[in-house]
């Protein structure tokens, strides 16, 4: 008897126009839409971490040199250099191929550059320090000529870890923010068809409900085979949902993809079930649970970023709790510490949140459909 | 003697300060097709909803084959069959697929349960329409799929709630047909519709409802008899002086007799020849006489005389 609801309940779920939207295309138009407006955004990071550069010697500088083929040497490096002439190095610069010139003249760095930004201030950043540690390096020279030595690795050390250092494997990109928040709404979208499984089973809410109750299978048996085929049908949205991000948008999820995926499959539980609960209360149409439901999926998207990346970093500061009961929040925050964090504690915390909540709201559900005779239809 | 299907004792169901069934007793009996007459909100549905356990009630008993009824009363509700007033399908189920599911709640049995749903939908004539979806669906063929739904499973009781709203005269046809069949196999019919042409064609028995009250039972027959009219007679004639119109009154039989619109209505109770002795009476005085008709007495003249209201509005 299950079995049978189920292969008909799954059939029926696969088969709703309105889903396929809400949960397929619009979430790959958003997708699309986020990837389009930040693609200017990650192509100049992409720039941030390899900037050329000219470098002019007007003498000479061993240690410039060896300073440069250090940082140069590293798997990423921050720098391309080029020494060449003042004359090359300014056609460089006209041409665009470099973002500045570094001068050298008595052992201290000028530079030279044709805009502002990143890269720019990466550069100016580097002449600063060199010239700090110049200035250390020559009053030490004055000083305590026998610790020269010792202060020159220490200061060479210093210069050559001035690298991107990944804290983990994740990616901590704020934009990816944007990303988290998506599958956070697609999984909420889950709300949507969880809100059915309440519409299609109570006789005061649909004529299928009433025609169902009046059949020798047991409501629990009816609710359960809708229950499991929403969960089985959000399961497959959240699969396809990542991998579109990740594989066709090229949405950088970290080295942790199959956590992403096991995370987003439990948050779209967690949306069918907070569907499943909301639908459950109250006898309204079956148009005013919808816009109910999606109203408080929006709203708990709005309060997680989704429209407003700081949001939660607000709440957090006014209202901490907002961000411990809201599902949208908890299922990003979930991401978010999937690659923040460098060990796995407060992703599985996340994990059981999502869970408990989970059970939660289908226990809400399940108590508030199991009514089996009505007052009024 | 015939086994008692359906009791309804003393039913009372409230809304309030409403009483939507006051004090309703019914008893339907194996191989009937009862008929539940009245007009919209005359209480017929809460009825069907009371007795399908799906709606409480405040007071009263009902049984099914003998036993209580209750929601979880499963071994009963497996021989009901169940048609709605709203068409109560899958939007995303094919028209065979609806039916198997419905079945399927029923019957566990697959080969079974296969054999059924054929049978059902070469019932309903759906046959070249097994891969459509509803929404390909006319009205008619949509109400036929909703009772395929509720008889494929070959119930013994068949709740039928209106299921002629809204339907082209050919799938009324086809429906009221497919009742008779089903009654004619064995099935005891609840047939609630607020059309009495419908129930009179089709109900061996009648109970008439208002106000949620059974104002009426018996057959079709018997409640004809229950009334003081047995024959209308409506005549089309010009210019009738009040004082022909009270010869005709003081006629033998002629309880009333009025004259509106150029028609004169003349309703008898009883008697042979009222048609002739009216028409004398128009004669001797040389009225020229258009239309004539003359009319046996139908549910509605039954609900009229006893609620003193017509069945149905107009535009039903």
């Amino acid at each position: 008897m299950f079995l049978h609801n189920l292969k008909y309940e799954l059939l029926a779920a696969l088969r709703v126009k309105a889903f396929i939207f809400w949960l397929l295309i619009f979430p790959m138009a958003l997708g699309l839409f986020f990837k389009t407006a930040f693609i200017g955004i990650y192509e100049k990071n992409d720039m941030f971490s390899t900037v050329p550069c000219a470098v002019v010697l007007a003498e000479d500088n061993e240690a410039l040199r060896t300073v440069v083929k250090s940082i140069e040497s590293d798997e990423k490096p921050l720098f391309k250099a080029s020494f060449v002439t003042d004359e090359e190095a300014k056609e460089l610069l006209r041409k665009e191929e470099i973002e500045g010139i570094i001068y050298s003249e008595g052992g201290r760095l000028k530079l030279t550059v044709a805009g502002e930004g990143m890269n720019e201030t990466l550069l100016k950043a580097f002449c600063d320090q060199y010239n700090a540690n110049a200035d250390v390096l020559t009053s030490t020279a004055v000083s305590d000529p026998a610790k020269l030595g010792e202060i020159s690795e220490i200061l060479m050390q210093e210069i050559t870890t001035v690298k991107d250092n990944k804290l983990v494997n994740g990616n901590t990109d704020y934009y990816v923010e944007y990303f988290y928040n998506l599958i956070a709404m697609v999984a909420l979208f889950g709300a949507q068809i969880g809100m059915t499984i309440t519409i299609n089973n109570q006789a005061n809410l649909s004529a299928l409900g009433a025609r169902k109750n009046c059949s020798p299978t047991p409501k629990s048996v009816s609710v359960a085979a809708s229950l499991v085929s929403r969960f089985a049908v959000q399961t497959l949205t959240m699969i396809v949902c990542v991998t579109f991000q990740h594989f066709v948008l090229g949405i950088d999820f970290g080295e942790h993809l199959l956590l992403v995926y096991l995370a987003a499959i439990l948050a779209g539980i967690l949306g069918v079930s907070l569907g499943f609960a909301v639908g459950s209360v109250g006898k309204g149409s079956r148009s005013t649970k919808e816009g109910i439901t999606t109203a408080a999926i929006m709203f708990c998207c709005f309060l997680s970023g989704l429209m407003a990346a700081n949001m939660k970093s607000i709440l957090k500061e006014h209202v901490p709790f907002v961000n411990k009961i809201n599902p949208a929040a908890v299922i990003s925050d979930c991401f978010h510490c999937l690659n923040i964090y460098d060990n796995y504690d407060r992703f599985i915390e996340k994990l059981i949140v999502m869970a408990a909540m989970t059970f939660v709201f289908a226990f809400i559900g399940f108590i508030l459909t199991r009514r089996r005779k009505y007052a009024s239809l | 003697m015939e086994n008692t299907v359906v009791k309804i004792d003393g039913l009372v169901k409230r809304y309030k300060d409403l009483t939507a069934l006051d004090h309703l007793s019914l008893e339907i009996k194996e191989g009937e097709v009862f008929g539940l007459l009245g007009p919209n909100g005359s209480g017929k549905t809460t009825t069907i909803n009371c007795l399908l356990s799906l709606l409480s009630f405040d007071k009263g008993e009902i049984e099914i084959f003998g036993k209580k009824m209750s929601p979880t009363a499963y071994d009963i509700k497996r021989d009901i069959g169940i048609i709605m007033q709203n068409v109560a399908v899958f939007e995303e189920l094919t028209v065979y697929d609806n039916i198997d599911y419905f079945c399927g709640l029923y019957i566990t049995d697959k080969e079974k349960r296969k054999q059924y749903v054929e049978e059902a939908i070469a019932f309903v004539g759906l046959e070249d329409f097994k891969k459509f979806y509803p929404k390909k669906l006319s009205g008619g063929l949509l109400r036929r799929l909703n009772i395929a739904c509720g008889v494929a499973h070959k119930p013994k009781l068949i709740i039928l709630d209106e299921p002629t709203v809204a339907v082209d005269p050919q799938s009324r046809n086809k429906i009221l047909e497919g009742i008779e069949q089903l009654n004619q196999g064995g099935a005891t019919v609840i047939y609630t519709s607020h059309y009495m042409e419908e129930v009179e064609q089709i109900c061996t028995r009648i109970a008439i409802m208002d106000k949620g009250k059974k104002v009426a039972e018996g057959t079709k027959e018997e409640l004809k008899k229950m009334i003081k009219n047995t024959e209308t007679i409506k005549i089309e004639v010009r210019e009738l002086t009040e004082e022909i119109r009270k010869k005709v009154s003081e006629l033998p039989h002629v309880y009333l007799a009025e004259y509106k619109d150029s028609q004169l209505t003349v309703a008898c109770s009883g008697g042979k020849h009222n048609l002739i002795r009216v028409l004398g009476v128009l004669q001797e005085n040389e009225l020229h006489i258009g239309r004539v008709y003359s009319e046996l007495p139908t549910l509605n003249d039954v609900f009229l005389e006893i609620t003193g209201k017509a069945l149905r509005d107009k535009e039903d």
